[in-house]
């Protein structure tokens, strides 16, 4: 039979009942168990003695006073959900700075994007699929009124906040999002980035 | 004022009452409430000395440590969710506390530091001198243990806490808790022995 493992001859020195009639029928019989548990058994025997090294009575109420003054010089701490409880102006804040961290995401990394090296392959609309014709989008992008409302909330935005308060563009957040977009969406962006191409002589 | 070790430094498990009462005070000060953590430091401050008493080996360094501990309590306050009792939660502050501190500085052991208990009165000062010097090779001993091997140590003999509160405290399981206490059990034997 297998002697005692370490955490059996802890159990056995700490009168745990954990270990089975037979394993204490081993212990009983092996005398290097036994010695091991001799050892363990000596060993706690000199840590108790060392007994508690307490302090003066007078300690405990100098103590606390310390504590209690460097608390005071600390900034209160605060509860993770206080957030939660902040106005509304606030919650709002937060959705505009979100919802302008996607925009402008999307609107600046696409306009700089490198050009493509071959033709762009236009697909005729399925006519499956009710389309608007990209006649009808808006030509400039200035004149979008979805565009204006997102300009005029980041007006006084510092973009440093918005990094601060953890948005900011990740890799491949391009690519995700150029996959959602729908197949007129496709052509429209096409279409722009050949503007911008034509604009700046690329 | 003389305690026995039970007394002392023993929180044991805590039990449900004394851990809704933690919590309350816990709430109240992340409410603002800064004198809730003066209740919190006046319950805790004594198992928080002890431990760090075991690690510092002296009393201006134990006081300095257990100072720090509460201090990092109080800064962290936010994240104590009440998974678990609010003494397992400052043990676990303390214990890391103690083992970034002490892990390699040299020790000020003191031999005179046992207090004087009542009953001993009539003990003769050579036996206590003695009985001083003893404790400060035991705790000279117990210095040169790895820290998982000491901190398991200090925890169950000095603090009497079940070997699952221990593993919630340094972060692993029973079983290596006990694996732990074996080895700084049988070493410390081997350390005094090579004292001796």
């Amino acid at each position: 039979m297998k002697h005692l493992s370490r955490i059996e001859l802890v159990d056995l020195i700490e009168s745990s009942p954990t270990l089975s009639a037979d394993r204490l029928r081993h212990f009983e019989t092996c005398a290097k168990c036994r010695a091991e548990a001799e050892a363990l058994r000596d060993g706690r025997t000199a840590a108790l003695e060392d007994g508690d090294a307490e302090p003066s009575p007078l300690f405990w109420n100098h103590f606390a006073a310390r504590v209690a003054q460097a608390v005071r010089n600390e900034p209160a701490p605060v509860a993770a959900t206080s957030w939660l409880r902040a106005p509304v102006i606030t919650w709002a804040t937060t959705a505009s700075i979100v919802l302008l961290a996607i925009g402008i995401t999307v609107w600046r990394t696409t306009l700089h994007a490198p050009a493509p090296t071959a033709p762009i392959v236009r697909q005729a609309p399925t006519p499956d699929v009710a389309l608007a014709s990209p006649a009808s989008l808006p030509d400039d992008v200035d004149a979008d009124e979805a565009w204006a409302v997102v300009r005029a909330a980041a007006v006084n935005l510092n973009w440093d906040d918005v990094h601060a308060a953890g948005i900011s563009a990740h890799p491949g957040d391009v690519e995700n999002v150029a996959q959602e977009l729908s197949a007129d969406e496709r052509d429209e962006l096409a279409r722009l980035l050949d503007e911008d191409r034509k604009r700046n002589g690329v | 004022m003389t305690r026995d070790r039970t007394e002392a430094a023993r929180p044991e498990a805590a039990t449900a009452s004394e851990r809704e009462d933690d919590r309350v005070l816990v709430q109240a000060c992340l409410r603002g409430h800064r004198d809730a953590f003066d209740v919190i430091v006046e319950r805790h401050q004594r198992q928080v000395y002890q431990l760090c008493y075991r690690f510092a080996g002296n009393h201006e360094d134990a006081s300095d440590l257990a100072q720090d501990v509460f201090l990092r309590a109080y800064r962290g306050l936010h994240s104590f969710k009440g998974n678990s009792a609010f003494s397992t939660w400052l043990y676990r502050i303390g214990v890391n506390v103690c083992l970034n501190r002490v892990g390699s500085r040299t020790h000020k052991w003191t031999t005179l530091e046992v207090a004087d208990r009542p009953d001993n009165r009539a003990e003769r000062a050579d036996a206590r001198l003695l009985r001083g010097e003893r404790a400060a090779e035991v705790r000279a001993a117990i210095a040169k243990l790895p820290k998982k091997q000491r901190a398991a140590l200090v925890l169950r003999i000095y603090h009497d806490l079940p070997h699952d509160q221990i593993a919630e405290i340094v972060g692993t399981s029973v079983g290596a808790v006990k694996a732990n206490f074996f080895h700084a059990l049988a070493n410390l034997k081997k350390l005094l022995k090579s004292q001796s």
